[in-house]
């Protein structure tokens, strides 16, 4: 793949992810916290920013949005490499969901 | 000033309402969380559920959040509400709505019947608030459950990292399983 290629792929994922975030934010806000693991300041510049400006964030060459499961526990759940003893794929990631939504709750 | 009538907040309370009982709240969370009058909830009741509100006592007991299968629901849920309440500045009841969706979603995405409803999840929230229940971190996962005011946190281990014995051998559907 050549550089502008993967120059375009990241801006097109950059639009994706700002646009979808923006779709989120506007249909309901709190929701839209949980679902992407940011901030209400966050969430309010995104969703004030214009089809233009977008454009202009999305074209750079790094991705903006950023990797969630920074944690080997939740990693090896949810890639069910489990160490632990439960054996069962909706019980794991069950475990995942909880460890996830508990991390987020103890970095804000 | 807390009973001046406004126009506003009475279209907000009873937006409040509808939402509360399409989510299947019992009139007892409603008659808490909103200020509008017993008849006018009840009728309101009639009018978007179609039937008549359940009666009797609310269930009140702490133990059922300590029990295998509803503690694993409850801290889902309670986890997700802590989350909103830290990130953005709504009202206790819309953060206790907004997450009990969101529980119910991830519930439905691992294929688990939902066990908590509204009226529960509201009472998880009372509970944890006056201190008769609390979050306990485990010491294995380091995850945030639902747990005995005063649990030793040292020596804490949640449901899922040391299930007691018989926990998910049942074959019933839609439970939480771990075979």
């Amino acid at each position: 793949m050549s550089k502008e290629q993967l120059l375009a792929e990241i801006r097109e994922a950059n639009m994706t992810y700002l646009m979808l975030a923006q779709n989120l934010i506007r249909q309901d806000k709190a929701e839209a916290l949980f679902r992407l693991g940011m901030s209400e300041e966050a969430a309010e510049m995104i969703s004030a920013l214009s089809p233009a400006q977008i454009m202009r964030i999305a074209s750079t060459n790094m991705l903006l949005c950023r990797f969630r499961v920074d944690d080997d526990m939740v990693w090896n759940l949810l890639t069910n490499h489990s160490a632990t003893k439960v054996d069962n794929d909706a019980t794991t990631k069950l475990h995942a969901s909880i460890l996830m939504a508990g991390r987020f709750a103890e970095a804000v | 000033m807390a009973t001046q009538k406004s126009v506003l907040n009475d279209s907000k309370q009873v937006e409040r309402a509808v939402s509360l009982i399409q989510l299947g709240a019992r009139l007892q969370v409603l008659e808490s969380e909103t200020d509008l009058s017993y008849e006018r909830l009840l009728r309101l009741y009639k009018e978007v559920a179609g039937r008549s509100p359940s009666k009797g006592q609310l269930p009140f007991s702490t133990e059922w959040f300590l029990t295998w299968q509803p503690n694993i629901h409850a801290s889902l849920f309670q986890n997700t509400y802590e989350y909103l309440t830290k990130v953005s500045a709504m009202e206790d009841i819309d953060a206790i709505m907004a997450a009990y969706r969101l529980y119910t979603e991830q519930i439905a995405a691992c294929g688990v019947e939902p066990l908590l409803s509204i009226t529960r999840a509201w009472r998880l929230v009372k509970f944890i608030d006056n201190n008769m229940l609390s979050m306990t971190k485990c010491s294995k996962c380091g995850g945030h459950f639902v747990s005995e005011a005063y649990e030793n946190s040292r020596h804490f281990e949640c449901g899922l990292c040391a299930p007691p014995a018989r926990a998910g051998k049942g074959s019933a559907a839609g439970g939480i399983l771990l075979h």
